[in-house]
Formats: structure tokens, sequence, C-alpha cells
């Protein structure tokens, strides 16, 4: 999985939390205001919590979708981790390899040649906010299945042209509502949303839906890198 | 009123509950301030946000990471201590009745007054704990649980509820404590920790 690259910032960011984390232990018997041993509270609840997420997680419920009139297109707030990639949509490739039996290489053009799903979901950040968004695309599965997914296949990565990069569980790749999309609000996607193509599903919080994906690689097991922002210390699951 | 006078006892379940609860949200309520940083209920991200001398985990995930691992002790808790007043019956003569109404209505004694009012309040703090799990689920997971959102109407109306948890909460134990040392003194107050 050599193909993942390491972005050197993070490691700087999470050696920066750790200082200040030591840096404040005085604060530590003062009060609030400290991380104090966040860290460790997570990595000790995280795997409870994502077990009883893994239970709750129904494959085939849908999410609420809404009506068209319902998208509150100023919601929707653009966050990106570093710089938005311009990407030449006809020359544009979304490569599909890993732990599958059909290596893909797909244009733009093949991939609007497959059905187009389309949904009016809430999409829910992080930090508290939610947009209600059209978005319309190709399913996930759709894709998947085109490249025959081995049976020891269980995690999926995604890799952007900005570096971003993300891990899922397969179950929720496979979600009806979990597509890799090329429309917003009924328009063509913005670059500033992700064009030429992105992650979009109801069921995951906004940090795990990559936007200018190339690259998908299904693995059989989950690496020690598991995703930009996970790797600084946010839930891997998310799941919604 | 004689047993007042008496050295107040608490059943040690009644203890344990109180510690549970006073120290799970606390944490609840810090971490929660924390999330709440990251994009304030009212404004967004220009909306005021708490001093971070409230606030726990000192960023957005080490908030979720406290909020979450609190949530199981501050729920099971509450969960516990309801089977326990369940099959005690302590539901039936520890919790406000009509008696206190009644009371509060008719009788000029002050002492039975406060009592009335006392066994009102912490009384009333039962459905708001209640509510704040049932509309912090609806946030946690609104696909899986969305007709909890929909209880509420949107997302906003949600989010507004379950931060409306914070200050009533604090409100009310705050009255809970006062009228409980007006009732039974330091002594009903610290024998339902010791």
């Amino acid at each position: 999985m050599n193909q993942i690259q390491i972005p050197q910032q993070k490691l700087l960011r999470r050696h920066f939390l750790k200082l200040s984390g030591l840096s404040s232990v005085s604060l530590l018997l003062g009060g609030c205001g400290t991380p104090l041993f966040e860290d460790i509270v997570g990595k000790v609840s995280e795997p409870l919590n994502q077990k009883v997420e893994t239970l709750i997680f129904n494959p085939e419920k849908l999410a609420p979708e809404f009506p068209i009139s319902e998208i509150e297109p100023e919601a929707l707030i653009v966050n990106s981790f570093n710089f938005t990639p311009k990407i030449d949509s006809t020359k544009f490739r979304l490569v599909v390899d890993g732990t599958v039996n059909k290596f893909l290489s797909l244009s733009m053009t093949e991939i609007q040649q497959m059905p187009l799903a389309s949904m009016v979901i809430r999409h829910v950040c992080v930090e508290g906010w939610a947009a209600i968004v059209q978005w319309g695309g190709v399913r996930l599965r759709d894709i998947i299945n085109l490249a025959q997914p081995k049976p020891e296949a269980k995690y999926v990565y995604f890799k952007s042209a900005d570096g971003y990069y993300e891990s899922w569980d397969l179950a929720s790749c496979m979600h009806p509502q979990t597509l890799m999309a090329y429309q917003k609000n009924g328009q063509p996607l913005p670059i500033d949303n992700g064009a030429p193509l992105r992650l979009a599903s109801p069921i995951k919080l906004g940090y795990k839906q990559s936007k200018w994906v190339t690259n998908i690689i299904l693995s059989d097991r989950l690496l020690p890198v598991k995703g930009y922002w996970e790797d600084q210390g946010y839930e891997w699951y998310a799941g919604l | 009123m004689k047993s007042l006078s008496r050295l107040p006892r608490q059943a040690i379940a009644a203890k344990i509950f109180h510690w549970v609860n006073i120290v799970s949200l606390f944490i609840m309520l810090t971490s929660g301030l924390q999330i709440y940083n990251a994009n304030p209920v009212f404004g967004g991200r220009a909306g005021w946000h708490i001093p971070p001398i409230f606030t726990l985990g000192g960023w957005l995930a080490g908030g979720r990471h406290w909020h979450f691992a609190a949530m199981w002790l501050f729920s099971l808790n509450l969960v516990f201590y309801g089977v326990y007043i369940l099959v005690t019956r302590r539901w039936k003569h520890r919790f406000v009745s009509d008696k206190d109404i009644k009371a509060l209505k008719l009788s000029q004694n002050q002492k039975r007054r406060a009592y009335a009012w006392h066994r009102i309040a912490y009384t009333a703090i039962v459905p708001i704990l209640l509510l704040a799990i049932f509309s912090g689920l609806g946030m946690y997971k609104p696909a899986q649980f969305s007709w909890i959102v929909d209880c509420f109407g949107d997302w906003q109306a949600l989010r507004i509820v379950h931060f409306t948890t914070v200050p009533i909460v604090i409100i009310f134990a705050t009255i809970h404590a006062l009228l409980g040392r007006k009732v039974g003194g330091d002594r009903l107050l610290e024998s339902m920790f010791w």
C-alpha cells in the first residue's frame, strides 16, 4: 500500500499536540481547557464505541431523503485540509486496485455511463453542523462489484489528488446511498466540492467523504495509516 | 418530619448514583462545550465561543473522545438507578407525588413546603437527563435513529435542544442542592455522597 502518501505535516501536528499536552500538566490539576489524557480515553473507549456502531449499522437501512425544496445550498461549508487540486476531467482516471480480481481504470465518460443514483440527504460534519444537499453519481458498490472484490477484501482505501487519504469498512462502501458523486444540487460538481469525483454518503461523517478521489484500493486489513484526520486522533468508524 | 432531626442515612445505591452522576455529568458538560466550540450552535463559526477554562479535551477530537466515553458512564448509571428505584419501589415514596402538591396548596408549615419544592426539583431533573441522552443519541447517529431527529423537527432544533440541556441541568442541580440544604442542612447534602 505504498501508494498512500503520509503528509509530513501530520506528524508535526501530532507532535505539537503531544507537546502541548505535556506542557499543560500544571493545568491538569488546575481545571479544564486541557486535553486531559484525551488520547488515552479515545484509545480505551473507541473499540467499544466502534463495536456498538458496527452492531447498530444496518447495511440495508436507508438514511432519510428530503424533497429538493429543502436543499440548503448555503449551509454546506467547504472544508479542505490543504489545497484545491485542479484536475482535467478529460484526462482523469479513477483507478481501482488492491484485493480485486479486475484492475480498473475508468474515465469520467465511462463512469457517467454507469447508472446514475441521486439523493437529497443530510450531510453531517464532525464540527456539529449539517446541510441538506443533493448528490448525484454512481453507487460505489457498482464500481466495487465491477472490480470483483476478492473474498478477503474487508476495507477500502481512498486516495485523493490533494494528498488526502481515507479508509472505510467495506459494508459501509456497499451501502446503496454511498456514492462516487459528480453532481451537487443538480449541477456538475464544483471543484471546491471535489470535482471531478468525490465520496458522498449520509451514513458517515463529512471527513470520511474524500474529495478529488483518484484511487480506490481494496484491502484485507486496516493499516496503521487509516486516514488524514484519523491519524491525528479522530475516530475511524465515524458512522452516523 | 421527625426523621429529619435524626442523622440522615442514605442507601449505598443512592450514594453511588450521586457520585457517578456528578462526575460523569461534569465530563459530559465540559467535553460537550469543547465540541460546541467547533461550530457554536448559535451563529456558527462566527458565533460566541465558550472560554477554554470550561472545556475538556483540548480539541474537537479530544472533546469527542471524552464525550463518547463518559456517555456510557452517564447513561448506564441512569439505567441502573432506574432499575434500582423500580425494584425497591423508591419511585413511589421518594419522588414527587400528589401529597407534595397538596402540601404546597394547603400547608402553612414552611419545612413541609420546602420539602415539597425540593421533591419537585429533583424529580424534574430526571426527564432533563433523559432528554439530554435522547437528543444526543439523535445527533450521534442521525442515520440509524433518524426518527429521533424527526421528533425535534430539524437538525438545528435538535442541536438547540441538546445544548439547552446544559444550562437547565446546571440550574436544576443548583436548585436541588440549595433546597436539599434548606430541608436537611449540610448533613443531608453530605449524606448523599459520604
